[in-house]
């Protein structure tokens, strides 16, 4: 094992670097592209339905579903290239104002929104979760089967009440009404206690001698601690509010704080389907997503220490 | 290389939604974006608008960049003195209607003085979701005006106190100038509740292509082929052009989209039985018994020829439906209504898509009937402005209303005056329609649990084309049983 | 490193009261403020509906016509005779037990294997998160005409294995394994990045001390990975088997629980009864008892993990 800690950037598949010989060395390249051949197999599994769908969105209407059997190139690819359902959703052609599409806006309010339940979540979440990780109080365990027991229920089914409850404080038809309701989260406090359970109970203690209270505790020792938790939380928190599509539907009627996931069902119409549309906006509503786990990716990432053995 | 992707990549983001134009990421590029907004809409001219609707809505766009200056733009579009009021309406997410409400609204708040100050805010939702999404704010007591009901939900709404009677704001002069159909949907129990919006009924239209191949021609008349002719033209036009054995073109669509709703599915069991026989009337009179009028053996046997148009050893349609099947050319006819012409116009408007239009198949020793309704305007009993939501419902119900509504729609108006000036509905292929509007259209069938029968029949006929063996007759007295225990809250609802 | 400056203001104030309160008594309740504003958000925004949900079950409610008279248990006692009810728990149950085992196996190899910061792995890795981060209703759209037995993308597959056109969605005995399948598709991601971030918590010189002990890779997944990992492993089985329990879009959006009941999740069975059927009633009793199973399910599930730890 010659490969240290931090040399393993280069190939990552290289485990063992013998005297260099030529029979090694063809092991090495057939080895790789086995590695490719895997890579690629494993990525098209997950990305076919979605170059599908982006090619899709840059192809005439009348095509889309035209060429899906037999297989064949123009399964995915266009005959005739267009923009134009982009330029509709957007509202940058007169089809798009007629139909006052607004996607900018939509795809606008849907960040707006879902960064701001990230933020709200952030904080109290973690406080929630450190809560539960590490403070002493009695009946914790009560209190836990409280929060985890409203992850059980089905949005479907409280939906209604709960747009009784937003109504009677008022938020109903605001951008507060979609991030409100969710500024904490059962799901994010369980998944972040399992962050924070193994962070060495020394340094909590070592900061309570030396006279620290539980918010200079959390900010100074667990959240360093516990940053690809809370990164992942974060990623994880933003793509559910951004998928929401039922609740934004119910609790807003303006549509000009309305919801990407809402604005794009609108494209499916009873009468008329506008395939072209829906396929660009699931596109819009994808990539910035994607971007942004893509971004992030370090902080979830195993660093380099670790990459040496395992796999 | 690791260092420099996180630095990279925020830039592109950025740089991604600076693109996508509308998208008020910092406020000092908001001004950029609406120059260029509008610059696009002038510069590329599609088709025929009016500039002042698409710098409206351009101004619109960029200026709501928050609800604070939204709220602003709603309160200050008033204008002249006097209280401004904004009625909520709930409406579905069409672009054709879209237009439409909008432009019959403007023609509303110009129509009298004192509706100046009225805006019609409009809240569109999927047509899927229409349903669930009044039933929310119904049970919440949000406050909507007014909202868009599909013909045969009247009755549901009215039995439950979801909408107003508006019988005693019309003479009976005026319920006359609609089909009498279009007013039975808008009634329950004999009284007037929401006036329509217009009509509709389904025939076949074809693919003039692919029936001249086969040589086939199709009557150009309502009274069209039974369907045992359709059945054998559907054979004829079903083809494999790759040798494969499965056809790459089918026989038939019966109905819009994929789904299989009441509207154009439940016409075919209807259609087996007599004018005026059990099988004909789909329910009995009480609006919830269905053994006996969902499972007769003729309305049986029909659900057996549907399901082998699908299964059977030569199918004519496929047994999972195809998007868009009619429109992409691959299957020769289509159950439709005449909304269908302005979808081929859409997708093909150098012409290039031959098409007819011939009556709706029929059994032979039963009926011919297409399904008529449409929507219909209802006002909520919560509304705080009774009289203005009456008043825009009986205007866009009304003589202009339903002109410029149609001027956008381009379907079957529902008031005889309007029929009767729009030369396009006295020559094929749209004097079918008419026609057939006249001749063979029929109500849905009349029960305050509409929406819980169209939801047991979708399965129904869900169920009826499953791969397998698949038992149809109990099926069918199953789904009977169903839609009993389903509407049994309804009972004694017309007595 | 600690300052007290730092210390927000009324720990300051707690401070300066101190000689009338015990610390433990003063430390509780700071702690207790740590978990307030997410006891606030449940209690409102969860507990209410879900109390209001309870009230609604027992009477004949519907969203129109509102509230009828008070029949008690009479909706739970109908649910035991509900064959359509049973159908559609065993329906989930299927869908959970298919889904969850295979979709965690999977996701911890997939872990494993992308965990590196390699362009190919990270490539992969970005794949796996695609559908994750799309919308499940267009991702329902897209595989229902993939599966699509004249034209679908994935006939074109089976097609070069000699297998003829297969009805999936439209076959009762498919439809669900349809469903499954894009599901795990679907959730594979979420529950690997879950993973991702558990591997990368687990300090390197773990498997540095067991290499130097002579452990192979295996020795070293099994008895370093896994034992550390558990804690993780047992969070994402836990919710995935409350969050698969819990499908609807793809239901709703694939095959509206047919052909002949085959995918009627107890979801969409519930959003049926209570948005088509008009029986808002039944419908928050089908969900009282859901609610019930998921926490006799998620109780044995945590205490039988955690014994294991």
């Amino acid at each position: 094992m010659a490969t240290t800690t931090n040399s393993s950037q280069q190939t990552g598949v290289v485990r063992s670097q013998g005297p260099s010989q030529t029979a090694k060395l063809t092991q090495r390249v057939i080895r790789n592209l086995l590695w490719a051949v895997l890579y690629i197999v494993i990525s098209l599994i997950f990305l076919i339905p979605f170059i599908w769908m982006i090619f899709g969105s840059v192809r005439d209407e009348s095509e889309i579903f035209k060429y899906l059997y037999p297989f064949g190139w123009h399964t995915f690819f266009p005959v005739h290239w267009t923009l134009t359902h982009y330029l509709d959703v957007l509202g940058l052609t007169p089809a798009g104002k007629l139909a006052d599409l607004h996607f900018g806006l939509n795809i606008f309010n849907s960040f707006f929104v879902s960064t701001a339940v990230v933020v709200s979540s952030l904080v109290f979440n973690t406080m929630g979760a450190y809560f539960f990780a590490r403070l002493p109080f009695p009946h914790k365990n009560l209190l836990f089967v409280y929060v985890i027991a409203t992850l059980l229920v089905p949005l479907e089914v409280t939906m209604v009440p709960l747009y009784i409850v937003v109504r009677s404080l008022h938020l109903q038809d605001t951008y507060w009404s979609m991030i409100v309701p969710w500024f904490a989260s059962p799901f994010v406090i369980f998944s972040l206690i399992q962050f924070m359970r193994d962070i060495p109970y020394d340094l909590d203690e070592a900061a309570l001698i030396d006279g620290a209270g539980y918010f200079t505790i959390l900010w100074k020792v667990i959240v360093p601690n516990a940053t690809a938790g809370l990164v992942t939380n974060a990623l994880l928190e933003f793509q559910f509010i951004w998928n929401l599509f039922f609740w934004p539907l119910i609790a807003v009627n303006n549509p000009r704080i309305q919801v990407l996931q809402v604005a794009i069902s609108g494209t499916l119409s009873q009468t008329q389907q506008y395939w072209g549309r829906t396929f660009a906006g699931a596109s819009l509503a994808s990539v910035p997503v994607i971007l942004i786990f893509l971004i992030f990716q370090r902080y979830y990432v195993a660093g380099v220490a670790t990459t040496g053995i395992k796999g | 290389m690791k260092k420099r992707r996180p630095l990279f990549l925020p830039v592109a983001a950025l740089l991604f939604l600076a693109a996508c134009g509308g998208a008020p990421a910092a406020t000092n590029s908001s001004t950029t974006a609406s120059g260029t907004t509008s610059q696009a809409a002038t510069t590329s001219a599609e088709t025929a608008v009016p500039a002042a609707t698409s710098a409206a809505t351009a101004a619109e766009t960029t200026a709501a960049t928050s609800v604070a200056t939204a709220v602003a733009t709603t309160a200050s579009s008033g204008g002249a003195p006097g209280e401004a009021v904004t009625i909520n309406f709930i409406t579905i997410d069409d672009p054709d209607l879209l237009l439409a409400q909008k432009a019959v609204a403007d023609a509303f708040a110009k129509s009298d003085p004192k509706y100046a100050n009225v805006t019609i805010n409009f809240q569109s939702v999927p047509f899927e979701q229409l349903f669930p999404k009044i039933e929310s704010a119904v049970a919440s007591g949000a406050n909507i005006d007014m909202f868009l009901a599909d013909a045969p939900d009247v009755k549901h709404y009215a039995f439950n106190k979801a909408i107003i009677p508006l019988q005693d704001y019309y003479t009976a002069d005026e319920l006359k100038q609609w089909l009498p159909g279009s007013v039975a949907e808008g009634s329950y129990k004999g009284v007037f509740y929401a006036p329509p919006s217009m009509e509709s009924c389904s025939l076949m239209f074809y693919n003039k292509d692919m029936t001249d191949a086969a040589g086939l021609q199709p009557p150009a008349k309502v009274q069209g082929w039974t369907m045992e002719e359709a059945l054998a033209a559907w054979k004829k036009t079903t083809v494999s052009k790759n040798g494969s054995g499965t056809p790459t073109q089918w026989g038939i669509r019966w109905g819009q989209g994929t789904y299989q709703g009441d509207y154009e599915h439940g016409i075919i069991r209807r259609s087996a039985g007599k004018k005026g026989s059990p099988t004909f009337m789909g329910v009995g009179a009480d609006g919830v018994t269905f053994h006996g009028y969902l499972d007769t053996p003729e309305a049986i046997k029909s659900f057996q020829d549907y399901r082998s148009w699908h299964r059977g050893p030569t199918p004519v349609t496929p047994a999972e439906p195809i998007n868009n099947i009619f429109f992409n050319k691959q299957s020769a006819f289509v159950v439709y209504p005449d909304n269908a012409i302005g979808t081929i116009n859409r997708l093909y408007p150098n012409g290039d898509f031959h098409y007819g239009v011939t009556g709706i198949p029929y059994y032979a020793d039963g009926s011919q009937l297409c399904h008529g309704g449409s929507w219909h305007f209802g006002v909520s009993p919560r509304t705080a402005h009774k009289d203005i939501s009456v008043a825009i419902a009986k205007f866009f119900g009304g003589a202009e209303g339903s002109k410029i509504w149609y001027s956008k729609v381009h379907q079957l108006p529902a008031r005889y005056d309007l029929l009767g000036s729009l030369p396009e509905y006295n020559k094929y292929p749209q004097q079918l329609f008419n026609e057939g509007l006249k001749t063979i259209e029929v109500p849905r069938i009349e029960t305050p649990g509409y929406t819980e029968y169209q939801s047991i029949f979708g399965e129904l006929m869900q169920s009826i084309v499953a791969e397998g063996d698949v038992d149809v007759p109990s099926l069918v007295k199953d789904a009977a049983t169903k839609m009993e225990a389903a509407l049994a809250k309804y009972k004694g609802w017309n007595q | 490193m600690a300052q007290i400056v730092n210390t927000p203001s009324y720990v300051k104030d707690v401070a300066a009261t101190e000689g009338l309160m015990s610390q433990r008594r003063r430390r509780m309740i700071i702690a207790f403020l740590f978990i307030l504003p997410a006891l606030i958000n449940f209690t409102l925004f969860r507990y209410l509906p879900i109390i209001a949900s309870f009230r609604t079950s027992l009477y004949q409610y519907s969203l129109l016509g509102g509230y009828g008279s008070f029949i008690g248990f009479e909706h739970y006692t109908r649910l035991i005779h509900d064959p359509v009810f049973w159908k559609s728990l065993g329906v989930t149950t299927r869908f959970v037990i298919y889904k969850v085992p295979i979709q965690i196996v999977l996701s911890l190899g997939l872990a494993m294997l992308v965990q590196r910061e390699t362009f190919g792995a990270g490539v992969v890795r970005s794949a796996i998160l695609t559908p994750m981060v799309t919308s499940i209703i267009i991702l329902s759209i897209l595989w229902a005409m993939m599966y699509h037995s004249q034209l679908g993308l994935i006939q074109s597959i089976l097609g070069i294995f000699g297998i003829p056109h297969l009805s999936i969605l439209s076959n009762p005995n498919r439809a669900l394994i349809g469903i499954t399948i894009m599901m795990i598709w679907k959730d594979l991601g979420f529950s690997m990045i879950i993973l991702l971030a558990g591997l990368k918590g687990i300090p390197g010189e773990y498997y540095d001390a067991a290499l130097v002990d002579g452990a192979n890779k295996w020795q070293a997944f099994t008895q370093i990975t896994v034992p550390l990992l558990k804690p993780v492993l047992m969070f994402v089985i836990v919710t995935q088997t409350v969050f698969s329990f819990q499908v609807f879009v793809p239901v709703y959006q694939m095959t509206k629980g047919g052909p002949l009941d085959s995918t009627k999740a107890i979801v969409y069975y519930i959003y049926q009864q209570g948005f088509s059927y008009q029986d808002m009633g039944y419908a928050s009793a089908l969900a009282m008892v859901t609610l019930a199973i998921l926490l006799v399910i998620s109780y044995f599930q945590m205490r039988f993990l955690r014994a294991e730890a």
